[in-house]
């Protein structure tokens, strides 16, 4: 067995790069320029020819209608992005495919071929539809295996491979266009992330616009002309331009006190001269500008620390990652908060590519593409299993031999490390023709093995694939899930499949039952099965990523109303979804993969929604102040910010800033959950008045028909309910609420007289079914039982009738139409 | 308004894959017991051999794949997702049954 080659790819917002790794060897690959780093950029002409990296970015700030950049930041959105020579226009994850393509062609003239698979990076807080484009990005520049890693965990595996550091570890990400902070804990040499909190929408870039609108004020002061405006379309030109200029005076600015923003012909004055920019700028200067992007990454740390309950001095190193992490400022307020105790020496631009490299080896993935001309190997087939790369030095080797006709399975296997350092016992072959040893490695190097397995009278058999390598070296868990995902139910709660932090792949299925019928062969009628992903308990919080729909179209007979349905949800290693419905009472299953575009609002929509959300501050602030709350006052004056922000940016969205309309979505998401919580604060009183209520009800019922057990739970759930109302916290006395409400429920089912109130109840609500017909023929079977006392078959007649009764309309609409319960 | 029945399906489907039942593991396992144990059946059921295919439980063998190995590995990590399942599997305990002898006992 040859030295197996492993390449990892940190696609990034504004440059990528790539690395590769033999077990040994941890090597940034430049481009065809020598350079470490491409820049993200491709450009198209009117001959439909592409240019990308650095010679597009030439064309950047001269020819934007040609070239595009940042295009990772729309990534799994259906934006396409136009060129106009060219007459044509792609889909984000095409521009990224020949940004890959490129890469791929320097990895080839430095490797000697291409290579065939690797990893790509993905910032954390990536969601299925951009890490799906990504996986796309990967297949369309010829790759034919792609594994995703979370930038984080990519850097902290080149920040920690030689280093034997204990405890918890903060990324300190902060790229082009995202920040992602994650915390990682490193125990026993194995990695595993804690948490990680981000900016989809901080980076370098709003760094460089923050500068670029200062030197167009400065400009429009200088020339007396009207300032340009990242608002008006037909600015777009000038601003690229100045912006340019802009982001090379922040790299100088990184080791000089002083420059300028130096830019010939930035625009033409209403007379038809061109307008040059030359607009001195210190470093203090800067600073000062960007100095509340600073805090505002300073406050995503501080909230990472709060939300696990950590202060700063927990965090032992603290790791940088992006180039804007290279600006003096930023490393000094940043390294402030923790101490100093920051990692050195270690390329904050090339970081997450040899991280995904070393990533590359630990899930043995081989960039290598198979040779034609390699000889064929003979010997018997063994199938070897062990980690490719791991922090325990006894690891064990699993082994199966799968004979061809004829071969005989050996009867014991030997194996020995290539170094002479170590040599197994002789092990028996199973009945199975598997075998499980344990090895023993040398630290922090390449082990290579050789098994030997033996027949009859002790007789070596040849092998076709005698050797194997494990590197000895920190390990990493699986990629976690970086945010939770489950089922919208029609009650417009979650049941959650996967939750954060999940390693992936992952797969589940759970029980589901339908609320509504579903004639067979209707066009019309389909059932609708939303996934969301968030961490939500109320499910239109959370952001739908896909829909399973169960169509009446094809279905052979009816499905009714409370059917039983198998969702299957199941993750790879690059958060593709795949869902599957199983009808076991039809016969049928709808598989699909969900549809996993990210809601690309148009500026309408988005106005609509945030006048909505104006609405609801308002009514949130007009109550604070009528129930005497300050702190619920400042948290919507807070809130009126976003708001302020979010109108701010659907102005460029109107301006056809596809990235600002993203932007104003996500500020719509937060500013949404915080009126969320805005709103249980002042839903206090009701919340109380409810639990007064509830915990009434339970002692009743609990008393008078609880078990031991129930009456020892309603205790403690009493005493912890009045713990959350000393402390106010409206999230644990509702749970409270439920867990009471679920002891009365019990209770009340063993008073004999329980089954035939509910069934009342039903009667009563009639109206209510989503099949009254169904409903209708259980009531009359109901009415029978009741007559002659059949509690049993009343009780069953109540579960059926349950189904039929998922929730309100209104419930169900926010549900995102949920058609399961 | 009766419990449904597909919450309680999903309920005891969930603790049935106690990650210490998957593992086959006691709750008082050490760290590196449960990266090694979890390597090698992830290895074994890549290998495709029948031992690593089920896994015993109170209500009879279960099914086990990388996939909950994956997951169990996950869950056993965080030092506060362990408490509860060491609390659980405490409680199941003594509803395991015992796993079959690989070899009989030497003859005395």
């Amino acid at each position: 067995m040859g030295t197996m080659m492993h390449v990892g790819i940190d696609l990034g917002t504004t440059n990528s790069a790539m690395a590769s790794f033999d077990g040994t060897t941890l090597a940034v690959v430049p481009n065809a320029l020598g350079e470490m780093l491409t820049p993200s950029v491709v450009r198209v002409d009117a001959r439909s020819t592409f240019l990308v990296g650095r010679r597009a970015f030439r064309f950047l700030e001269t020819d934007p209608a040609n070239t595009r950049g940042e295009f990772k930041r729309l990534m799994g959105t259906a934006e396409r992005l136009g060129f106009e020579a060219a007459g044509k226009d792609f889909l984000p994850e095409e521009l990224s495919a020949h940004v890959l393509g490129s890469l791929l062609a320097d990895a080839e003239a430095a490797l000697g071929y291409r290579p065939a698979a690797a990893v790509i990076s993905t910032p954390a807080l990536f969601e299925l539809p951009q890490n799906h484009a990504t996986m796309t990005a990967g297949r369309l520049a010829g790759l034919s295996e792609v594994t995703l890693i979370q930038e984080p965990i990519a850097s902290a595996i080149a920040a920690g491979w030689r280093a034997d550091a204990e405890g918890l570890w903060l990324v300190y990400d902060l790229g082009g266009g995202t920040l992602d902070v994650s915390l990682l804990e490193t125990r026993d040499g194995w990695l595993r992330v804690v948490d990680h909190g981000g900016d989809n929408f901080l980076g370098g870039k709003d760094f460089d616009n923050v500068l670029t609108d200062w030197a167009a004020a400065r400009l429009a002061e200088e020339t007396g002309l009207p300032p340009l405006s990242r608002s008006n379309p037909g600015h777009r030109r000038a601003l690229g331009k100045l912006k340019a200029a802009c982001e090379q005076a922040k790299i100088d600015l990184s080791r000089l006190e002083r420059t300028a923003v130096v830019c010939a012909e930035v625009f033409s004055d209403p007379a038809g001269h061109p307008v040059d920019a030359d607009v001195p700028v210190t470093r203090q200067e800067l600073e000062g500008l960007v100095s509340p992007l600073l805090e505002r990454s300073l406050g995503v740390c501080r909230t990472l620390l709060e939300r696990n309950r950590l202060s700063a001095e927990a965090v032992g190193r603290v790791v940088f990652v992006g180039g804007p992490t290279l600006m003096p400022a930023l490393r000094e307020r940043v390294g402030a908060l923790f101490g100093g105790r920051v990692a050195e020496g270690i390329d904050p631009m090339t970081i997450v590519a040899r991280g995904a490299a070393l990533y590359a080896a630990t899930v043995g993935l081989e960039a290598r593409p198979p040779s034609q001309e390699e000889a064929i190997p003979t010997g018997m087939v063994l199938r070897v299993e062990h980690p490719a790369v791991t922090v325990d030095t006894e690891p064990f080797v699993v082994g199966r031999f799968l004979p061809a006709q004829g071969e005989e399975v050996p009867l014991s296997v030997q194996i020995a490390r290539l170094d002479g350092g170590f040599t197994s016992d002789e092990a028996e072959v199973s009945a199975e023709g598997a075998f499980v040893v344990q090895v023993r490695l040398e630290r922090h190097r390449q082990n290579r093995f050789r098994v030997s397995a033996f027949g009859r009278r002790r007789r070596e058999v040849a092998l076709r694939t005698p050797e194997l390598a494990i590197v000895h070296g920190v390990s990493i868990a699986d990629p976690p899930l970086a945010r939770s995902i489950g089922v919208a139910r029609s009650d417009d709660t979650v049941l959650t499949y996967f939750d954060k932090g999940t390693p992936l792949p992952a797969r589940r299925m759970a029980i589901h039952r339908t609320v509504q019928r579903v004639p067979a062969g209707s066009l019309d009628d389909a059932l609708a099965i939303p996934v969301v992903q968030g961490e939500f308990s109320r499910a239109h919080l959370n952001r739908l990523i896909g829909t399973l729909q169960i169509r009446g179209g094809r279905l052979k007979r009816d499905l009714p109303a409370g059917s039983r349905v198998e969702v299957t949800l199941q993750l790879d290693r690059s958060g593709q979804l795949h869902a599957r419905a199983d009808l076991p009472e039809v016969g049928e299953s709808f598989e699909d993969v969900a549809h996993v575009l990210v809601p690309s609002a148009s500026p309408e929509i988005l106005e609509k929604e945030l006048g909505t959300a104006q609405q609801r501050v308002a009514a949130a602030q007009r109550r604070g102040f009528a129930q005497a709350n300050p702190a619920l006052v400042r948290t919507m004056n807070g809130a009126a910010d976003l708001l302020a922000e979010a109108r701010a940016g659907l102005e460029a969205a109107r301006g056809g800033d596809a990235d600002a309309a993203a932007r104003v979505h996500r500020l719509l998401l937060d500013l949404n959950g915080a009126l969320d919580e805005a709103e249980a604060e002042l839903d206090w009183p009701t919340l109380q008045s409810e639990a007064d209520q509830e915990i009434e009800t339970a002692l009743y019922w609990v008393g008078a028909f609880g078990s031991p057990a129930e009456k020892q739970l309603c205790e403690s759930a009493l005493a912890a309910a009045a713990e959350a109302r000393q402390h106010r916290d409206a999230a644990a006395l509702d749970r409270q609420i439920r867990v009471l409400s679920s002891l009365r429920h019990a209770a009340f089912s063993r008073d004999p007289s329980s089954v035939f109130q509910v069934f009342d109840w039903y009667l009563g609500h009639a109206g209510e079914a989503t099949d009254p017909r169904q409903a209708q023929a259980l009531f009359e079977k109901g009415r029978k039982a009741a007559d002659r006392g059949d509690e049993t078959a009343l009780r069953e007649i109540n579960r059926r009738l349950d189904d039929l009764f998922p929730g309100s309309a209104e419930d169900r609409q926010r549900s995102f139409g949920s058609g399961v319960r | 308004m009766p419990v449904p029945s597909p919450d309680c399906e999903n309920y005891l489907r969930r603790h049935l894959a106690n990650p210490f039942l998957v593992l086959e593991l006691a709750p008082k396992a050490g760290r590196s017991e449960l990266e090694r144990q979890g390597a090698k059946l992830l290895a074994m059921l890549a290998a495709g051999l029948a031992a690593a295919g089920t896994y015993a439980t109170p209500l009879g063998p279960r099914e086990r794949t990388a996939e909950m190995v994956r997951e169990a590995l996950a869950e056993l990590r965080d030092p506060a997702r362990r408490l509860v399942h060491e609390w659980w599997a405490h409680g199941l305990a003594g509803r395991i049954p015992t796993p079959r002898r690989r070899f009989p006992p030497p003859p005395e």
